[in-house]
């Protein structure tokens, strides 16, 4: 009896602990979502892509660094000068007059060929990554004073921070998830603002093919180790106290998660940028009107939501170990958010125990037992349709009134 | 010149509520049928046939069963794989256990399957809006193919979990020799299983498609489908009038059901000839919402142009990689591309056109109307 | 001024609640002649206590220039207060014109015809419309009894009730944030009070669904057009007849036979609806290109489209101009004069509302301020502290 209970505890608490895990997926989609309305189907391709740039950052030899390093600054200045070229002239207006979508599929097409053509090479994709940035940001986003600092502290973090291995990955990844959260703000979403809440939710399923095309063309398809320095090891006085089975890492990204849902509860609410997010979720135009910096506020979440993804991507990287399936925890993330709430920040740390107990619990009392297994996949989005059912805006969403 | 609406006068409301209310749309459909039941069978090519056109048929009967729900009933389901794969597995289970029934009936039967499968799921629909709604679809999407995975009668225990379409007849046992119909067994042709020929798997999907289609037609422009729109444009104004909400959404879930379910049925049986749950999968449920979407939501000849852009899509990546890059790609090289371009494509049609190609088609209409006078 | 006395000249059918004013060979010539006149009818109105169709006959009557203000201004009040319909005839091209014009301007209803007898054909058809309306007793209608509606701890009504007669122009009016809105919602079905009841011909109806509540009769529009954008003028009219038509998905997908002609059946009464609101340029149109006028106008006509016996129109001039707000009046009171609807009204306009409506509510703060007439109301040292503040 006494062995049963403690098995279900152990059950429970890594169904829970398991949950924490998907509310990191589900914190980017809930900031997208109470910012913007939209319900960004890319953010699990995010996390993908975050974790693929991390281990590659890791992996390349110290060779790379110099010549990144060099290259970002190359590229910086170059970014500075079209920056001033386009400020004091109108030389570089072309794609102003032939319109920007032609540039950018030329762009993207010189940024694929070093990748179509590569042998696998880190410095190809140094290369890579240091060119999109810069095309994403001058050409696409046509914000090259942006492109120029970024591709700075892009440098910066390839000089200066030789000692610290892990800690130089971290800062260039954070680096790049900031680009590519601008650039798609600029690029694909500014051109649909207003549109109807079903094409901003296609689109952000086709950023979701898009990403993780690039992830897999430019990595690649194998399973790659990360080691972040957190032993995944039970916690010592736990199993002899109690017999319990907790692991260290899991009580780690647990913390991390919590302040991650601190740090952002203080964003929204204490801070400029974050009394304008409000006002943005509130009502794009109300919020335009009264002179909030809807775009930039826009690229603010948009990268908040890709930093959460860096976050999800080193927490489950170093479970699982990098590989495709990180994208498809998105569809762990969706009931999460449907129980919790769309809009709704502590709700996606709520729904994503709710579910992490409840699936574990129900697949191993009743999935394995009685339909051979597998029901992980669905259990949590019928508990989460039956939670709806009851509150049609989840737990903490905020409450409907229809009015006329 | 050629597309004039002038002169074609409306003496009576029946003339001007008919299907095509201008003759040369009505001509034109007419065309576009005949120059279809001819034209492909007599190039013989198997690959124009299978592939291609059919493939086209049954996504694009899939994307309709989808238009109407989320298009004309704003409902988004991302559970149409879910769906299809009811009625593949049911009507592979039918012409397996019940071989007396003919395909067709059997498409037929499959469809109301799926229907109230689909009833079911949508039965949340009353309290759960927009993409709460959308989101909870996706349980009907992982629950069944959980099922048809798990149980091991739908496949009728097949060790790998394919449902293979055995060979059947058009008019089914009754017409084969010694059935009370057996003087119809001169064209009682083979119509799926290895011995069934492209043309007849082909002809029968077209049949099928067409005749479903204007029954979708009727259905849009007519009671069923004004209440749908108003639930659509605002579910609160459409309760108010005295439409009933849930019952509009369910009928729009099981006929959405229905057309996926006899879509699904025909992938197995005219189409590939056989299936997994893998072929219904959620990427399956995505392709067909961006069919509708880069058709254009709303819209019948939506549906069909959007599946035949998603279709032909990654056949012109093929030929692009072949003739024009000569085989340097290497295949994941190029299923990675295939995404990219996809979701490029997408991305730049919602921008460009959010409205999708039936907008385009209808702006082209209106051209072709002036033409060649610009006013 | 003439060789019969003004007492002569009327006459009451008691039967058929039709007063007959003869104004055969009168010349009025200035505004004291009609007032003359009309304070001797309203005087024998008044004693009758009952209100009356009026049959008025214009035979060679002459009526100066000068005198028209006062003639359209005391025949507009004398219907108002004793009146339930009226039917000219005998009218000459002058006289015809100039009527028509001021029933524009001062949004009452020509009702013009060639002879008496088609005059008292009308009167009699108006007299058994509005019975029908009323079938079930005036007092029982539509009644509202205490009703309280809460959101959270926000209070919209409090314990607000009144009743509504068969066939008239009922009015809620007050200050922004009286909680008129939500007292339509109510009455409408679409909130549920928290507690208090809605009578409805009699019968309790405070907790139907909203869609039953159309299926009783009640239709409406919105202070925000609530039309359904992506279909045209014409479908979104259609929509309001779902209630009537008989339909299923399978014989729709046919479209053959009884579906047809149900289509058919329906669609010419939508057209005489067009005809009526005078929309019919706008037929095929999206709803949602049109001006704001015309969406306004559309959405009545789908209200209309349910023949509903109760009409409850939420701010229908909000947001208008006056030849817009002057078309929208004409209408409310073609429909309420026509069809025998009922109409609730809600509106800012203080003015409109006194003109056309038989009977005034004020609400302040969700409570009940003031009832009465137009002109009881009006005078409510209460309702203009409410619309004027304290002072």
């Amino acid at each position: 009896m006494m062995e049963e209970l403690l098995f279900f505890f152990e059950v429970l608490l890594g169904g829970l602990l398991t949950g924490i895990m998907y509310s990191l997926v589900a914190l980017g989609l809930v900031l997208i979502f109470k910012a913007s309305q939209i319900f960004n189907f890319a953010q699990g391709a995010f996390v993908l892509f975050a974790a693929l740039t991390f281990v590659l950052m890791l992996e390349v030899g110290p060779g790379f660094w110099s010549w990144t390093g060099w290259l970002a600054v190359a590229f910086a200045l170059l970014a500075a000068g079209i920056w001033g070229l386009r400020r004091y002239t109108t030389v570089l207006d072309a794609p102003k007059r032939y319109g920007r979508t032609p540039v950018v599929i030329a762009a993207l097409a010189v940024v694929l060929l070093p990748i179509l053509l590569d042998g696998g090479q880190p410095m190809w994709r140094a290369i890579f990554i240091v060119e999109l940035a810069f095309l994403m940001l001058t050409v696409g986003a046509r914000t090259p004073n942006w492109a120029a600092g970024v591709l700075l502290g892009l440098a910066a973090a390839c000089f200066f921070l030789d000692g610290a291995i892990l800690w130089r990955a971290l800062a260039v990844t954070l680096l790049v998830m900031i680009m590519m959260a601008i650039a798609i703000e600029r690029i694909v979403l500014r051109p649909l603002v207003n549109q109807e809440p079903i094409i901003l939710f296609m689109a952000a399923i086709g950023l979701n093919f898009v990403i993780e095309g690039v992830a897999q063309g430019v990595w690649d398809a194998d399973v790659h180790a990360l080691d972040i320095g957190i032993p995944d090891v039970p916690i010592a006085w736990l199993r002899e106290s109690l017999g319990l089975f907790v692991s260290i890492f899991d009580v780690v990204a647990a913390v991390t998660a919590g302040a991650l849902v601190a740090a952002l509860a203080w964003f929204f609410n204490k801070t400029r940028v974050g009394r304008g997010l409000r006002a943005v979720a509130d009502d794009h135009q109300a919020a335009l009107s009264v002179g909030i910096p809807l775009k930039n506020i826009w690229a603010v979440v948009w990268s908040a939501s890709a930093i959460v993804a860096l976050f999800a991507g080193l927490m489950w990287g170093s479970k699982l170990g990098v590989q495709f399936s990180i994208s498809l925890l998105a569809f762990k993330a969706l009931p999460v958010i449907l129980i919790g709430g769309f809009t709704s920040i502590p709700g996606a740390i709520i729904g994503g125990l709710i579910v992490g107990s409840t699936e574990k619990l129900f697949e191993i009392y009743v999935g394995i037992p009685f339909f051979g297994g597998g029901t992980e996949n669905w259990s949590p989005y019928m508990l989460g349709t039956l939670f709806l059912l009851v509150r049609p805006q989840g737990l903490f969403g905020e409450k409907i009134i229809e009015r006329v | 010149m050629l597309y004039r609406e002038a002169g074609q006068f409306k003496t009576t409301y029946a003339s001007d509520q008919a299907i095509f209310p201008i003759r040369q749309d009505y001509w034109f459909v007419i065309g576009l049928v005949a120059f279809a039941c001819v034209v492909p069978p007599l190039t013989g090519s198997q690959y124009l046939m299978g592939p291609i056109l059919t493939q086209f048929l049954v996504f694009g009967l899939a994307a309709l069963g989808l238009n109407l729900l989320t298009g004309y009933a704003g409902q988004i389901s991302l559970g149409t794989g879910g769906f299809m794969a009811v009625g593949a597995y049911a009507c592979y289970n039918l012409v397996l256990r019940l071989p007396e029934i003919p395909l067709v009936a059997s498409f037929i039967i499959s469809g109301l399957f799926a229907a109230l499968v689909g009833v079911l799921f949508g039965l949340p629909s009353l309290r759960i809006k927009g993409f709460y709604l959308a989101v909870t679809t996706l349980a009907s999407q992982f629950f069944l193919l959980w099922l048809f995975d798990h149980v091991g009668w739908f496949t009728n225990h097949d060790p790998a979990g394919v449902a293979s379409a055995p060979q059947t007849t058009f008019f089914g046992r009754l017409a084969e020799a010694g059935g009370p119909l057996d003087f119809l067994e001169p064209i009682n042709v083979v119509v799926s299983g290895p011995r069934a020929t492209s043309e007849v798997k082909y002809l029968v999907t077209l049949g099928v498609v067409v005749v479903l289609t204007l029954l979708a037609k009727n259905l849009v422009r007519s009671a069923t489908g004004r209440a749908w729109m108003a639930i659509r444009d605002m579910d609160i104004a459409a309760e108010i009038i005295g439409i009933r909400p849930l019952r509009t959404k369910l009928i729009a879930f099981a006929i959405s059901s229905f057309y996926c379910g006899v879509a699904g049925a025909m992938y197995v049986f005219t189409y590939v000839g056989n299936a997994d749950t893998e072929a219904f999968d959620l990427i399956r449920s995505f392709n067909i919402l961006f069919m509708i979407i880069i058709g254009g939501l709303g819209s019948i000849m939506g549906s069909y142009l959007g599946a035949a852009f998603i279709v032909l899509l990654p056949v012109g990546l093929n030929i692009f990689a072949s003739t024009v890059m000569g085989g340097t790609l290497s295949g994941d090289v190029l299923a990675n591309l295939e995404l990219i371009v996809f979701g490029g494509a997408i991305i730049f049609f919602l921008i460009v056109e959010p409205h999708g190609f039936a907008r385009l088609w209808q702006i082209a209409k209106e051209k072709l109307r002036q033409w060649p006078f610009p006013y | 001024m003439s060789e019969r006395s003004t007492a002569e000249r009327i006459t009451f059918h008691e039967g058929r609640e039709i007063l007959e004013v003869d104004f055969s060979g009168l010349a009025f010539r200035g505004g004291a002649d009609v007032d003359a006149f009309y304070d001797e009818i309203e005087a024998r109105l008044g004693e009758t206590g009952s209100r009356w169709y009026f049959l008025v006959n214009y035979e060679h009557c002459e009526i100066a220039p000068e005198a028209w203000a006062t003639f359209a201004e005391r025949g507009k009040r004398a219907n108002i207060t004793h009146g339930l319909g009226t039917a000219r005839f005998g009218v000459n091209v002058e006289v015809r014109e100039s009527i028509r014009s001021h029933a524009r301007s001062a949004q009452f209803r020509a009702n013009l015809f060639e002879s008496r007898d088609a005059a008292i054909l009308a009167l009699a058809d108006m007299r058994k419309r509005h019975q029908t309306a009323g079938a079930a007793s005036a007092e029982s209608f539509l009644k509202v009894e205490d009703v309280l509606l809460r959101f959270g701890g926000v209070t919209a009504l409090e314990n607000v009730g009144f009743s509504v007669h068969p066939g008239e122009v009922f009015s809620i009016i007050g200050p922004n944030g009286a909680g008129k809105t939500s007292m339509l919602n109510v009455v409408s079905g679409f909130y549920r009070p928290t507690s208090g009841r809605i009578l409805f011909e009699g019968q309790d109806r405070t907790h139907l669904k909203t869609f039953e509540a159309a299926r009783l009769g009640f239709a409406r529009t919105f202070q925000n057009i609530a039309l359904f954008r992506g279909m045209s003028t014409l479908d979104n009219i259609m929509a309001g007849r779902l209630l009537k038509m008989k339909y299923n998905f399978l014989t729709d997908a046919l479209y053959l036979g009884p579906a047809q002609k149900e289509e058919i059946r329906h669609r010419e009464f939508v057209e005489r609806i067009i005809d009526f609101l005078e929309i019919q340029a706008i037929r095929r149109t999206p709803v949602g290109r049109l001006p704001y006028g015309l969406q306004k106008r559309v959405e009545l006509a789908r209200a209309l489209a349910m023949e509903p016996k109760v009409l409850l129109l939420d701010e229908p001039m909000a947001g208008m101009n006056l030849e817009e707000k002057e078309d929208m009046a004409r209408f409310v009171l073609d429909v309420n004069d026509q069809f025998g609807t009922t109409v609730v009204l809600i509106e800012h306009d203080m003015s409109v509302v006194m003109d056309i409506s038989n009977h005034v509510v004020v609400l302040d703060h969700g409570v009940k301020i003031a009832e009465g007439t137009p002109d009881e109301v009006r005078n409510d040292p209460v309702v203009i502290r409410a619309y004027l503040g304290e002072g």
